[in-house]
C-alpha cells in the first residue's frame, strides 16, 4: 500500500464529496438539523394542539352530586373551559359524542363515617375521544383541589392532620439524580439514533464513489492511473467511512445540544441534565468508527455492483433496512448486554453504547462486541478486496448484476476469466 | 509480424490474445495473437471497425484488463509483471474515461499528475505549463460539470499528459465530437508526436487514420491484416483510398 497515493486519492474523494449537494445533505446538514427541526415541529404541533384543545369546552353532567358538596359545583362552574350540562340519557349522549363525561357520586358502602360527606367518584368517558379524555383531566384538576380543601377542613375538625386522616397514603420518591435520569432517556435514544445517522452518512457516498464512478464513466479512468487497485479501494473505504462517522458523531452532538435546551419544552422534566460520562467517550468513539466501518464495506460491496447510481440504491436500501431492523429489539429499556447479544452484529455496538452512556462497563461483552466487529469488518474487507483483483467485476461484464456475477464466480476457472493486473 | 523481442522499442506487443466468456455465445476470442512495435515520435494507428478489438488490444496494453495469453511492453515495463510501471509510462485517453465533474479542470490536472506519480515538487509547474498550453488558463478555477464539450476534451488531453508520459494511447478520442472539437483533438494529437512521444491511436474513421497516422494496422476479428505506412499499403495493395485498402483486407479481393 502507498499511503501517498491513498491520501491523495482520499482527498480527492472528500473535496468532490463536499461539492456535492447530496452527500452535504445527507452526511452533513440532515444529523446537525434533524433534532432541532424534529423538536421545533412536535413544540410547535403541541403548542397547536393545546391551543385548539384550550378553546374547547368540556361538557359534564353530575349525577347525585350531595348537598354537602355543592361547593364543587360552584367551583367547576367557575372553570371557562368546563360546562355544566342537564342530560335527560347522559350514557346515550356520551357515546354519540355529545357529552364528554359523566360523574356519579356514589355513598360508600359499608365504609366508618370518617368524615361527613365522604362519598366516592365515579367517572365515565370515552377514552376513543380526545374531547372526553380532556374533559376527564380538567375535571380531575378541579375535584383534586377541591378534596384537597375538603380533607383539610373535615381533619380540623375532627383535631387531626390531614394525613393522619387519609390513613394508607402513598408517597413517590425518585432517588435518582437528574444527571441519572438524563442518561437513563439518552441511552434509550442516541444508541439507535447513531446507528441509523451512522447509516444514513455512509449511504450517498457509497453509492456516489461506486455506482456514481462507473454511471459518470471516470471508474476506467481511475484504473489508468499508477496507483493500485488497492490504493483505490482503501482511499475509497476511509473516505465512506469518515463520512458515516462525521454524520454519526455530528448528529450525536446535535441531539445533546437539542435534548438539553429544549426537553422542557416538551413538557419533560426540566432539571434533566444530559451529559456522557467523560469514561464513556471512547467506548462510544470507538463503537461509532468500528460500525461505520462495517457499514462502509457492507455498502460498497453491494453498491459497486451497480452501474447507476439508481441501481446502487435499489440495492443498498435492502441493506439498509437490514442494518437498522435488529435495532427494535433494544428499545426495550429492560433488555440486558449479555455474552449472546454481544454476539449479534449492530445490536452489540447499540447495547455498548447504551451501557457507556449509563455509565457502565461491562468488559466481558464489550471485548466480545468489539472483537465481534473487527471480525466482520475483516471479512468485509477481504471479500471487497477480492472483487477488486476480479476483472469481470472491474469492467462490468456482469452487467451490474449480483447474480450474473455469482454465476461467473463459479466458473472462475473458465478461459478469460483471471484476475486483473494490479 | 516481426517484433524485436530485445523490446527496445517504446512499445513492444506480442502475441496478445484475449477471450471472454459469453453465456449465449460462449467463448469469444476479441483479440487473437496480435502483434506491432510502435517507435518514438510516431502516431501508430490502430484502424478498424466496430468490434474489430481495437478497445481490448489499448486496454491491455494499458493494463486495465489482463490477456489471456500473450504480452506487451511500454518502455521496457511488462503489462502483466509490471503495470503500475506500466501506467506511469503511459497516459489512457478514450471516449468513455470521464473527468471528475466536481473538481476544477486545474484540480483535475494536479490530481492525474500527483496520482500518476509526478514528482511533487514540479506538480506545480507542470499543471501551470499545461493549463497554458491548452488555452484553458480563463477557466482553470471552473468546476468541469459547468466546461462546455471542447472544453472539457481539452481538459481531458490535459490530464491525460499530466505525469508527462512518453507513450500516450488515445482510443477513438473523436467519437461523438462535433467537427471543431474533433480538429482540436488532432492538433493535439500531433503536437504530442512532435513532442517526442509514441501515440497509439485507435479509429474506424478512415481519413483521420489517413490524416494523422504514420504507420496503420488494420485490425479485424481481433487479427491485424496488415501493418505499413499509408504509402506501404497503396503500394502493396495497388489502391489509392485507404478505405478501399480497408475493404480489401477486410473482405477480401473483389
Amino acid at each position: 500500500m502507498n499511503w501517498k497515493d491513498i491520501r491523495t486519492l482520499y482527498l480527492r474523494e472528500l473535496r468532490s464529496a463536499l461539492r456535492e449537494r447530496g452527500i452535504v445533505v445527507y452526511s452533513i446538514i440532515i444529523p446537525v438539523v434533524l433534532y432541532p427541526l424534529l423538536i421545533w415541529l412536535v413544540y410547535s404541533a403541541l403548542t397547536y394542539a393545546s391551543g385548539q384543545a384550550a378553546e374547547l369546552k368540556s361538557h359534564i353532567v353530575l349525577r347525585n352530586l350531595p348537598v354537602a358538596h355543592f361547593a364543587l359545583r360552584r367551583a367547576l362552574q367557575a372553570e371557562r373551559t368546563i360546562e355544566i350540562e342537564d342530560s335527560e340519557n347522559p350514557d346515550h349522549d356520551i357515546r354519540a359524542g355529545t357529552l364528554d363525561l359523566i360523574v356519579d357520586f356514589v355513598q360508600v358502602q359499608d365504609a366508618p363515617p370518617l368524615a361527613e360527606g365522604n362519598v366516592g367518584v365515579h367517572l365515565t368517558y370515552d377514552a376513543s375521544r380526545d374531547e372526553s379524555a380532556t374533559a376527564k383531566a380538567r375535571f380531575k384538576r378541579v375535584l383534586d383541589r377541591y378534596r384537597d380543601r375538603f380533607i383539610e377542613r373535615e381533619a380540623a375538625k375532627l383535631g387531626v392532620t390531614r394525613t393522619q386522616l387519609q390513613g394508607f397514603r402513598v408517597e413517590e420518591l425518585n432517588v435518582s439524580s437528574n444527571s441519572e435520569m438524563g442518561r437513563f432517556v439518552l441511552g434509550l435514544l442516541l444508541p439507535v439514533m447513531l446507528v441509523i445517522m451512522l447509516a444514513m452518512g455512509a449511504i450517498y457516498p457509497a453509492i456516489d464513489t461506486t455506482a456514481g464512478e462507473r454511471e459518470n464513466g471516470t471508474w476506467e479512468t481511475m484504473m489508468t492511473t499508477a496507483t493500485s487497485r488497492e490504493n483505490i479501494l482503501v482511499a475509497k473505504y476511509l473516505y465512506v467511512s469518515t463520512m458515516s462517522f462525521v454524520a454519526g458523531c455530528l448528529n450525536v452532538m446535535a441531539m445533546m445540544f437539542t435534548m438539553r435546551s429544549n426537553i422542557a419544552l416538551l413538557g419533560g422534566p426540566s432539571g434533566l441534565t444530559f451529559q456522557v460520562p467523560l469514561a464513556s467517550i471512547p467506548v462510544i468513539v470507538a463503537g461509532a468508527a468500528l460500525l461505520a466501518l462495517f457499514i462502509a464495506a457492507g455498502m460498497m460491496i453491494l453498491a459497486s455492483f451497480a452501474r447507476t447510481f439508481k441501481e446502487g440504491q435499489s440495492l443498498v436500501s435492502p441493506f439498509m433496512v437490514a442494518f437498522v431492523f435488529p435495532l427494535v429489539f433494544i428499545q426495550s429499556p429492560s433488555q440486558e448486554f449479555t455474552t449472546r447479544v454481544a454476539l449479534i452484529p449492530v445490536v452489540n455496538v447499540a447495547m455498548m453504547f447504551r451501557q457507556a452512556i449509563g455509565g457502565y462497563f461491562d468488559w466481558k461483552p464489550m471485548a466480545i462486541t468489539i472483537a465481534m466487529e473487527i471480525f466482520f469488518v475483516t471479512a468485509a474487507l477481504k471479500i471487497a478486496t477480492t472483487l477488486v483483483e476480479r476483472e469481470d467485476f472491474m469492467m462490468d461484464t456482469s452487467g451490474g448484476a449480483f447474480r450474473r456475477f455469482l454465476k461467473r464466480w463459479m466458473r472462475r476457472n473458465a478461459e478469460g476469466e483471471g484476475p486483473i493486473a494490479g | 509480424m516481426q517484433v524485436d523481442p530485445s523490446g527496445e522499442a517504446p512499445v513492444v506487443v506480442c502475441n496478445l490474445t484475449k477471450t471472454f466468456l459469453d453465456q449465449s455465445r460462449g467463448t469469444i476470442r476479441a483479440v487473437d495473437g496480435i502483434s506491432f512495435q510502435c517507435r518514438e515520435s510516431e502516431i501508430f494507428g490502430l484502424l478498424g471497425a466496430n468490434g474489430a478489438g481495437k478497445t481490448t488490444t489499448l486496454r491491455m496494453m494499458s493494463t486495465i484488463i489482463t490477456p489471456t495469453s500473450g504480452t506487451a511492453k511500454m518502455l521496457g515495463h511488462d503489462i502483466v509483471k509490471d503495470p503500475s510501471g506500466v501506467r506511469r509510462s503511459m497516459g489512457f485517453y478514450s471516449a468513455s474515461t470521464a473527468l471528475y465533474p466536481r473538481l476544477t479542470a486545474r484540480e483535475t490536472i494536479e490530481f492525474f499528475a500527483r496520482i500518476n506519480q509526478y514528482p511533487e515538487e514540479k506538480v506545480q509547474a507542470r499543471v501551470n505549463s499545461l493549463v497554458e498550453r491548452f488555452g484553458i488558463t480563463e477557466y482553470a478555477g471552473v468546476r468541469v460539470e459547468k466546461l462546455s464539450t471542447g472544453m472539457k476534451q481539452k481538459v481531458s488531453i490535459a490530464r491525460t499528459i499530466a505525469h508527462n508520459p512518453r507513450i500516450v494511447v488515445f482510443d477513438e478520442p473523436t467519437i461523438g465530437l462535433d467537427v471543431l472539437n474533433a480538429l482540436e483533438v488532432q492538433k493535439a494529437i500531433h503536437d504530442l508526436r512532435s513532442d517526442g512521444r509514441t501515440v497509439i491511436f485507435s479509429t474506424h474513421i478512415m481519413s483521420e487514420a489517413e490524416k494523422l497516422c504514420d504507420r496503420i494496422a488494420i485490425i479485424h476479428r481481433g487479427r491485424i491484416l496488415a501493418c505499413d505506412t499509408l504509402a506501404g499499403l497503396r503500394e502493396a495493395t495497388g489502391l489509392h483510398y485507404l478505405e478501399d485498402i480497408f475493404l480489401l483486407y477486410v473482405r477480401g479481393p473483389a
